[in-house]
This record gives C-alpha cells, sequence and structure tokens, in this order.
C-alpha cells in the first residue's frame, strides 16, 4: 500500500470516539456475502435459482391452464402459443405440469434438508460436546447406519410406510443426516475448548444452550456448504426413486414422475422427456454452482 | 496393525448381524403379508400350506432365529415371487451382471477422473484446468437417469451404433458382448470422472505447496518423478476415503442404469422384490449389498495404514 499525504488527512471530527475513528469494519458473513458478489457464476446461478423459484411459485398461474383437466383431442402437441411447452399423452399442458412438479421436488428437497441439518446439527453438537462414552456410543450407531448403501434403506423405509409425500420424506431423510453430524461433530470438538464456550459455562448456561447458542451458530458457513450440496442430492434421489416407481406416484407430480412418463413416449415425443430433465438439470446446476461459489466465499485459502 | 484388523473384522461381522437384524424386523412391521394377495382365492388348506412352506405361520422370534441360522451359513431361504427358486441361486444369476458393469464403470471412470485431475493440478489456472473442471460440474449435475436415456436415445435409437437394451449371457457373461456394456458403462462413469477429477485436483494442489515437495524439486528430482512418487502418492488418502462412497454409489446408481437398459443386475431385482414383497429376496440382497459395501470400508480401512504409515501408529482411524 502506497502511503501519500491524503493517507494522514487531519480527523477534524468534534468529539473524539475510538469506535467512530476506526475503520470500516466487516464481519465475517459481509465479507463472505462480498467474496461471493463478485464471482460471476455464483451470482449467475443465484440469479437462475431466484427465476426458477419465482416460476415454480407463478408458473401454474400464468399459463392459463389447468393442471389436471383433461383434453384428448389436443394430445402430444408439441410446443405453441397456446401449450407453451406442448402437452402430455392426456392433454394436459406441459408447462403447468412441469412447475408443479418442479415445486414437488424443490419441497420435497428442501424439507429433508431442513430435517439433515437440524437432527445432524443436535446430534452432532451432543456427540461432541459431551465427548467420552456419549460419543462413543452415538458414533458406533452411525457408524451401523452408515454401513449399508443409503438407497437401500429409503427403498426399505418407503417399503414399509408405503408411497406418499410423508413417506417419501422420512425415507430420504433416514440416514442422510450422519453425514452432516460427524461434520458438526468435527468443528464442535474444536470449539468446544473456546473462552467464550467456558465462560458460558461458568455462568451457568446448560449444555443445550451452549450447543444451540454458541457453539452451533459458529459452524455455520459449513452448514451453509452442505446445503447447498445436499439439495440437489434430494432432487435426484427423489427423481431416481419416482423413476424406479418407488417414489411418488401420478396423481402426485414431481419432476420425478414427469420424467418417467416422458421417458414412456421417449422415442414419439421427445420434448416430453426433454422439458422435465431439464429444469431438472438447470435446478441441480445453478446449486452446485453456487455451493461451489460459496465454498471459495466462506474460505478464501481453498480457492485455487 | 494385525490386533487392529481382528478388531475391525470383529466390528464388521457386528455390524453385519446389526443390519440383517434391523432389516428382518423392518420388513416384518410392513402391513399385510407378502402371500396373502396371491393366495387369497385358495382354499384354506393350500392356504395353510403355502404359509407353512415360507414359515409365516411361526412366530415372530423363531421365524427371526431361523432366518438368522440360514444367513449364517448362507441358505437365504426360497424366493417368493419366483416359486421354486432360491434366493442363491438367483443371486448367482444376477450378481455377474451387476459386478461386471460396477466394475467396468469404475475403472474406465476413476481412472479417466485421476487422469483428468492430474492435467488439471498440473495446468493449474490455464484454459485446460478451466475446461476441465467446468466439465466436471456439468456433468455433475446431470443425473445418471436423464443422461443414461439421452445416451440410449442418441446412440441406440437414432444412430443405431449400439443394442437398445440387453445384456450379455452365458460365456459371453464376463468379456464378450462389449457392444451391450459400452452405453451402460458411459452412462455410470461420468459421475466417477467428475468426482474424481476435483477431489484429485484439490488434494494435489494441496500437497504441492508442502515442504517436501519444495525438498524434492531442490535435490533436482525430475519434475515427472516428483509428480508421480511424491505429490500422487500424499494425494491419495482423499481418494481412498472416497472409494466406499463410490463403491456405494456404484451399487445403487446401477439401480436406475439397470432398469434404463433392462440389464438383468440385482438392481432390478431388488426393486421387483420390494414391489413384491418377496421377504426372502429382499432380506438376502439387503445383506450381501450391505456384507459387499462393508467389506469394502474393510479393506479402503486397511488400505489407509498401507498408504499413510502415521495413521497406523495411532492405532485406528479417528
Amino acid at each position: 500500500m502506497e502511503l501519500t499525504k491524503i493517507s494522514f488527512k487531519k480527523y477534524n471530527g468534534k468529539r473524539l470516539n475510538a469506535e467512530e475513528l476506526s475503520g470500516y469494519s466487516a464481519t465475517y458473513w459481509k465479507d463472505v456475502w462480498r467474496r461471493l458478489m463478485v464471482n460471476p457464476t455464483a451470482m449467475l446461478s443465484l440469479a437462475a435459482l431466484v427465476i426458477i423459484i419465482i416460476l415454480v411459485i407463478i408458473g401454474p398461474l400464468i399459463s392459463g391452464h389447468d393442471i389436471s383437466s383433461i383434453n384428448p383431442r389436443r394430445a402430444n402437441l408439441n410446443p405453441s402459443l397456446e401449450n407453451w411447452f406442448g402437452t402430455d399423452n392426456l392433454g394436459r399442458d406441459l408447462f403447468t405440469r412441469v412447475w408443479y412438479g418442479a415445486r414437488a421436488s424443490i419441497i420435497v428437497a428442501l424439507v429433508c434438508t431442513l430435517i439433515q441439518t437440524v437432527t445432524g446439527c443436535l446430534y452432532g453438537g451432543v456427540m461432541a460436546y459431551f465427548g467420552g462414552w456419549v460419543d462413543e456410543v452415538l458414533m458406533r450407531i452411525i457408524e451401523v447406519m452408515t454401513s449399508m448403501p443409503t438407497l437401500l434403506i429409503t427403498i426399505l423405509t418407503m417399503m414399509v410406510l408405503g408411497n406418499g409425500m410423508v413417506a417419501l420424506l422420512v425415507a430420504m431423510s433416514v440416514t442422510s443426516w450422519c453425514g452432516t453430524a460427524r461434520l458438526i461433530r468435527g468443528q464442535v470438538m474444536q470449539l468446544r475448548e473456546a473462552e467464550y464456550v467456558l465462560a458460558a459455562v461458568a455462568l451457568g448456561a446448560s449444555p443445550f444452550w451452549v450447543i444451540l447458542k454458541h457453539l452451533i451458530p459458529n459452524t455455520f458457513g459449513l452448514l451453509m456448504l452442505t446445503i447447498a450440496t445436499s439439495i440437489p442430492d434430494y432432487i435426484f434421489t427423489e427423481a431416481g426413486l419416482s423413476f424406479l416407481g418407488i417414489g411418488l406416484q401420478p396423481p402426485n407430480t414431481s419432476l420425478g414422475v414427469l420424467i418417467s412418463i416422458g421417458q414412456q413416449t421417449m422415442d414419439f415425443f421427445p420434448i416430453q422427456l426433454l422439458v422435465p430433465g431439464l429444469i431438472l438439470c438447470t435446478i441441480v446446476l445453478a446449486f452446485n454452482l453456487l455451493g461451489d461459489g460459496l465454498r471459495d466465499a466462506l474460505d478464501p485459502r481453498m480457492r485455487q | 496393525m494385525l490386533i487392529y484388523t481382528f478388531r475391525r473384522l470383529a466390528e464388521m461381522i457386528l455390524t453385519l448381524f446389526i443390519i440383517a437384524t434391523a432389516t428382518f424386523f423392518l420388513l416384518a412391521a410392513v402391513p399385510g403379508d407378502p402371500i396373502s394377495d396371491r393366495v387369497e382365492k385358495l382354499p384354506t388348506q393350500i392356504r395353510h400350506n403355502m404359509y407353512a412352506k415360507y414359515g409365516l405361520n411361526k412366530p415372530l422370534l423363531q421365524r427371526y432365529v431361523i432366518t438368522m441360522k440360514g444367513l449364517a451359513v448362507g441358505n437365504f431361504g426360497e424366493s417368493i415371487i419366483y416359486p421354486g427358486q432360491t434366493v442363491q441361486s438367483i443371486l448367482h444369476d444376477k450378481l455377474p451382471a451387476s459386478a461386471r458393469l460396477g466394475i467396468q464403470q469404475m475403472v474406465l471412470g476413476i481412472t479417466i477422473g485421476l487422469g483428468l485431475g492430474i492435467i488439471a493440478a498440473m495446468k493449474k489456472n490455464t484454459w485446460i484446468d478451466y475446461s476441465i473442471i467446468t466439465a466436471a460440474i456439468l456433468l455433475i449435475s446431470i443425473p445418471h437417469l436423464i443422461f443414461g436415456l439421452l445416451l440410449q436415445k442418441m446412440f441406440a435409437g437414432n444412430l443405431g451404433w449400439f443394442p437398445v437394451i440387453g445384456w450379455p449371457k452365458g460365456k459371453d457373461l464376463w468379456t464378450g458382448g462389449w457392444e451391450y456394456t459400452i452405453l451402460p458403462t458411459l452412462t455410470g462413469c461420468f459421475a466417477y470422472i467428475a468426482s474424481y477429477t476435483r477431489l484429485l485436483k484439490t488434494s494435489m494442489l494441496d500437497v504441492v505447496n508442502q515442504d517436501y515437495i519444495l525438498t524434492a524439486e531442490s535435490k533436482g528430482i525430475s519434475k515427472a518423478r516428483v509428480v508421480l512418487k511424491h505429490v500422487l502418492r500424499n494425494s491419495m488418502i482423499p481418494i481412498i476415503t472416497n472409494l466406499p462412497m463410490s463403491i456405494a454409489m456404484c451399487i445403487t446408481g446401477s439401480f436406475f442404469i439397470e432398469r434404463i437398459f433392462s440389464i438383468p443386475g440385482i438392481g432390478m431385482y431388488y426393486v421387483t422384490s420390494v414391489n413384491g414383497r418377496d421377504l426372502p429376496l429382499i432380506m438376502g440382497q439387503t445383506v450381501i449389498i450391505s456384507a459387499i459395501y462393508v467389506t469394502v470400508i474393510f479393506i479402503t480401512d486397511v488400505l489407509y495404514t498401507i498408504v499413510d504409515p502415521r495413521i497406523q501408529i495411532q492405532g485406528g482411524r479417528k
């Protein structure tokens, strides 16, 4: 930094307040946001996500078509001014259905991510905070749960609970929190020795207060990253399960359901597969790129 | 080292036992029973015989003991939706197809992935690096099933270069019928390419900045030798950590690929047996798949101590 005379301009404020004198100090989060803002890819994907979310909310309303009204005479049409993405084999408007489906997929992904994050945080926090035999026992449980491929557990749970939204949410969240719990455990183990934790304990705070108020908030960066990378995973899994005939089934709609319907008519009307497929890929790509940008923004040292 | 291996082996068997128990009781909690749909219209006596044949008339705990005893000696019982076939014979028929698909995917995917990772790390911050990493992110964002369907439509449907569906049988089971295996393998391997490229690049760049690399370079060792002997070996730990996840991805990811290309593998039969409530078959497949997976985790843990001797001293992974 070059020092010129201007750098040493005399301060001519009326009263001297040390707080005001000090330069603009950015908090960690402001810094992260600033670094994210200058990343064009991350901003582009954020914009794409905002547009998709707006379309998911208002898409079905602006098309002028109902989700379930059948019209056999207008079946399997190509995109036109009347039906922007064409129609499906029963003459239902694909534009409406795709956004309805995307809505279901995104809601499923968000709820599962929420369950995963909350459970993982509490479990990991308890594990690391108490340590000793609690840690040992809880870790063993995780080890057993993760020594089975996740999809098997999901399929088995779906089988027990039946097909439906709630069953799907439970089935996809059964083991997903294990990874988050491990991550939080590692973080909290490091933070546990910090002075502010000692201070809180000395002031008589209960363990759960310490975990929730002091430890978890300090792992927020990693959590955001986990959330950004979990959402596309859930969207994938949901689509895959529906494709295998285990997840949501018609008359419910999701991107997975639409893709598996589209696959049946793929040879004759490829548009019915392409549209939900492309939207699925766009959502996932946007989340992945945003996650990448977030990783760089949260930890600039990682930037290669 | 030996004690550590034995301890892990004992843990592995315990884990499998818990998985089998949990699966059994989970399946027992499924409402209804697997053969009620099939025998409803039959006379009472035949129905009773059917239940007796599969041991479904016995109390739950007794069934549990029988099942566990069977599992211990490798007898999984008889399938319900494929009458007359034992679960082990079905597994024996279906596993090779899945195994070949999985191995081909992993070998191809990891080889290309590691190769691209090395290139991306060596040419860091050039257009080569950027295009490899961008391609990896793009590839990771296309789900297996869409990718598979697209490949199938383009190369098998429109161009007719490969058969649309099917899998080599008989004497071609392991080494023949390549034209059938190319599209499924490609579908599966892109996920590996994408993840291993990124993983190795990050890991290599971490290692390159270490002091021992500087030492090696200052001793005048050639660049290729530094990369191969010093950088690469030390970059392998995250790769090995990731292997069990890849195997899981390979087993369960193949569920979709097998469905798309109608490959008679374990994934296709898993879904069929779940939909048909075929308890012995589900039980057998779950245990076998978990056993494969747990074995892989075990091998990985042992591999760890070989690649990174530091872990051995501490006595196990933390």
